[in-house]
């Protein structure tokens, strides 16, 4: 890719070709040429959106999505770290924390949902795989979280999601912190019966259901 | 040239090398002894002139084994044919398989599976539905057996006219009441060419008309089917390796006669051996018996170097698109492509040869694409081993989703079918519980609605029409047509 070629469009082009070289390179010159950081955040927003509405209507599958993420997740730290230094000031936005239970060390989907809602603005703070219940409450105490993402794969797992909800009512926290879970071991019956707030399939739908509700 | 699919691997063999030479020397002896009857005085002539032992009053041939091996020679191992478009053309024999639809007399109701003939739109629009789809690669005999409110002796020919002008694919050209003067001639308006059909009635018999209509088809230079339709049991043993044999003579009967005829000719052997249900006397339609018929015809085929199809795989004896449906077209035709077949009629058919649809035929391009690319094995290199990512991507957590290598690969590796319910629960049920019938009706919709056959010329269109014309004014002087 020539350097003629404008940073923001450069970043574009690696998220929707899943290149995660030109996605950091073009982070990179964002930082260097001093572009205008939320334009190059709302440039990956756009970009990743674009990829969840052909995977949302058929036409890209699984891997695009994964290879779209990770050219994006190459990309924010490098634009994150200097939105930082620079204290430039990001519209208010709702806090997410997300992890895989504890007992199960799947994170491709998790991680996928991770992309799509920094891609929407949110502020995710991603606790990993093979979460305690006491690592969560601690982090939705730490970051007054809006909303408590979880994520189970396996159905032997999928049970700890109850006892994270359960340790959330204990703490006092269930009022004001939305659950909303997935993962292949679960149902929307399941996300009912345990008292979650919402259920998405898949990724490319996480950024919706946080926004409708946050309400914002 | 339309690829099809190419077999990458060793073809089936249901029977030993033993066996295949007990079935030639039983066939060859067939035809010797027993001979065959031909009621058809230029062949018996034919016959006669060619060495062959004619008894004009029984109107019995026996073919000595020189003359049947000698036309056996005749027969080119692979051809090409030659559609309108060269896009279509095909390449018959080897390795390839091509897939074409199978005829049902009339459509039948999505609803109630109640038959009924289809109108003239229907017929035309099935014919688009099967030039649209990727994995039809030629066309049968006819879609459908005409169409509301033509006279039964057009049917053949309106047919023809009908898969000229919405397809550019090959088709086969039938005969009734002498259509083929008539169909060849279309055909050759339309431009290419198109398979001609001989078969016998079983057993070891010829009607006049068949092969009256063969010697027209080879004059006119067309590529041959030789056909048969023996039912185990009932016209031929209820072995499957006697049946073999009869219909091995049966078949062998028509290839020398074709070769006689005109040297030369392209031909391809054409199974459509059924076993019998024994309570209604009808095909037993998806029996496996006339599937290791069909594993051995293919083989015997393969080693007399003749390329070889089957029109018995795409029909079933449910009366419906369901569970039986699905499992008496897959099998046997997943089993007779394995076996070597190089053209598998699947496509469209749903009940015997009575009823076809066009959503059973989208519904049918996925079986073919699921068996072809079977038939494409494995690939293995440096790429596909992919030893390097394996060492870079390790173990957990390391993972391959969004990896290069796979979005380059999954693709190829795996089938997407276009009609197939793969939705996970919840989608499932926020779709509106769709199953692959659904999707098959809306693809329908979607086809007719976008796929453009290639027209004919308006010089080409007036031709066929004058055809059909004088054609019906023959049928008049024939006293056919009122």
């Amino acid at each position: 890719m020539g350097r003629e070629i404008d940073p923001i469009e450069q970043l574009k082009e690696a998220i929707l070709t899943y290149d995660t070289e030109l996605a950091a390179d073009a982070a990179q010159r964002i930082v260097a040429e001093k572009v205008d950081l939320l334009e190059a955040l709302g440039a990956m927003t756009a970009a990743i959106r674009l990829i969840g509405d052909d995977f949302s209507s058929g036409l890209l599958m699984l891997p695009d999505l994964v290879g779209a993420a990770s050219a994006m997740t190459a990309a924010t730290p490098i634009i994150e770290e200097e939105i930082k230094k620079t204290g430039v000031q990001r519209q208010g936005s709702g806090s997410v924390v997300v992890g895989t239970v504890f007992g199960d060390i799947h994170d491709i989907g998790k991680n996928m949902v991770v992309t799509f809602l920094r891609a929407e603005g949110l502020t995710v703070h991603d606790l990993g795989i093979n979460v305690r219940a006491e690592g969560f409450i601690e982090a939705v105490k730490e970051h007054n979280a809006d909303i408590l993402a979880m994520s189970a794969l396996l159905t032997t797992t999928a049970p700890e999601m109850h006892k994270v909800i359960s340790a959330l009512e204990n703490e006092g926290l269930r009022e004001n912190t939305k659950v909303i879970v997935g993962g292949g071991a679960i149902t929307e019956v399941f996300a009912d019966s345990i008292g979650a707030e919402g259920y998405g399939p898949n990724a490319p739908g996480a950024p919706a259901l946080a926004r409708e509700l946050i309400g914002r | 040239m339309l690829k099809g699919f190419n077999r990458n691997f060793k073809p089936l063999e249901i029977l030993t090398e033993e066996q295949v030479e007990s079935i030639h020397q039983g066939t060859l002896n067939v035809l010797q002894e027993v001979g065959v009857q031909i009621l058809h005085d230029r062949a018996l002539e034919l016959f006669q002139q060619n060495d062959c032992l004619v008894d004009l009053d029984e109107k019995r041939v026996r073919i000595p084994p020189s003359v049947v091996e000698e036309c056996i020679q005749r027969c080119p191992s692979s051809f090409r044919v030659k559609a309108r478009e060269p896009k279509n053309d095909l390449l018959v024999g080897g390795n390839r398989v091509y897939f074409r639809n199978f005829p049902g007399m009339d459509t039948v109701d999505l609803e109630t599976w109640e038959r009924r003939a289809p109108t003239r739109k229907e017929y035309y629009d099935l014919v688009t539905v099967l030039d649209a789809l990727p994995n039809v690669h030629a066309l049968s005999g006819y879609p459908y057996f005409g169409f509301e409110g033509l006279p039964e002796v057009m049917k053949m020919s309106e047919g023809e006219a009908a898969k000229a002008r919405n397809s550019s694919k090959i088709q086969i050209v039938t005969h009734s009441q002498s259509s083929e003067i008539f169909s060849i001639r279309i055909v050759k308006a339309a431009g290419g060419e198109a398979f001609g059909i001989a078969h016998p009635a079983s057993p070891l018999s010829y009607y006049p008309e068949a092969l009256e209509a063969l010697f027209r088809f080879t004059e006119a230079g067309f590529p041959m089917h030789a056909g048969s339709g023996l039912i185990m049991g009932a016209t031929g043993p209820a072995t499957i390796a006697g049946s073999t044999v009869s219909n091995n003579a049966e078949v062998l009967a028509l290839v020398v006669l074709i070769q006689l005829a005109r040297p030369g000719t392209r031909l391809i052997a054409n199974d459509f051996v059924h076993a019998q249900d024994m309570r209604s006397g009808a095909p037993a339609f998806g029996d496996i018996a006339s599937s290791l018929h069909v594993a051995a015809f293919h083989q015997i085929c393969r080693w007399y170097g003749i390329p070889s199809c089957t029109s018995l795989t795409g029909v079933s004896s449910s009366k419906r698109i369901d569970f039986q449906l699905a499992y008496e077209k897959t099998i046997p035709t997943l089993l007779a492509a394995l076996a070597g077949s190089n053209i598998v009629d699947l496509h469209s058919a749903i009940n015997a040869e009575l009823t076809a649809h066009p959503v059973q035929a989208i519904l049918d391009d996925d079986i073919a694409e699921m068996i072809g690319r079977f038939l494409e094995g494995v690939e293995v290199n440096d790429e596909t081993l992919a030893l390097d990512l394996i060492e870079e991507v390790g173990p957990i957590p390391g993972q391959f989703l969004d990896k290069a290598h796979t979005r380059k690969w999954w693709r190829q590796e795996q089938c997407t079918p276009q009609a197939t319910d793969r939705l996970s629960y919840p989608e499932w049920l926020q779709s509106g519980k769709r199953s692959a019938i659904d999707y098959a009706k809306e693809k329908h919709e979607e086809i007719l609605a976008t796929h453009k056959p290639t027209p004919l010329t308006t010089e080409q269109e007036a031709e066929i029409e004058a055809i059909l014309e004088e054609q019906e004014e023959y049928y008049s002087k024939h006293g056919l047509l009122a």
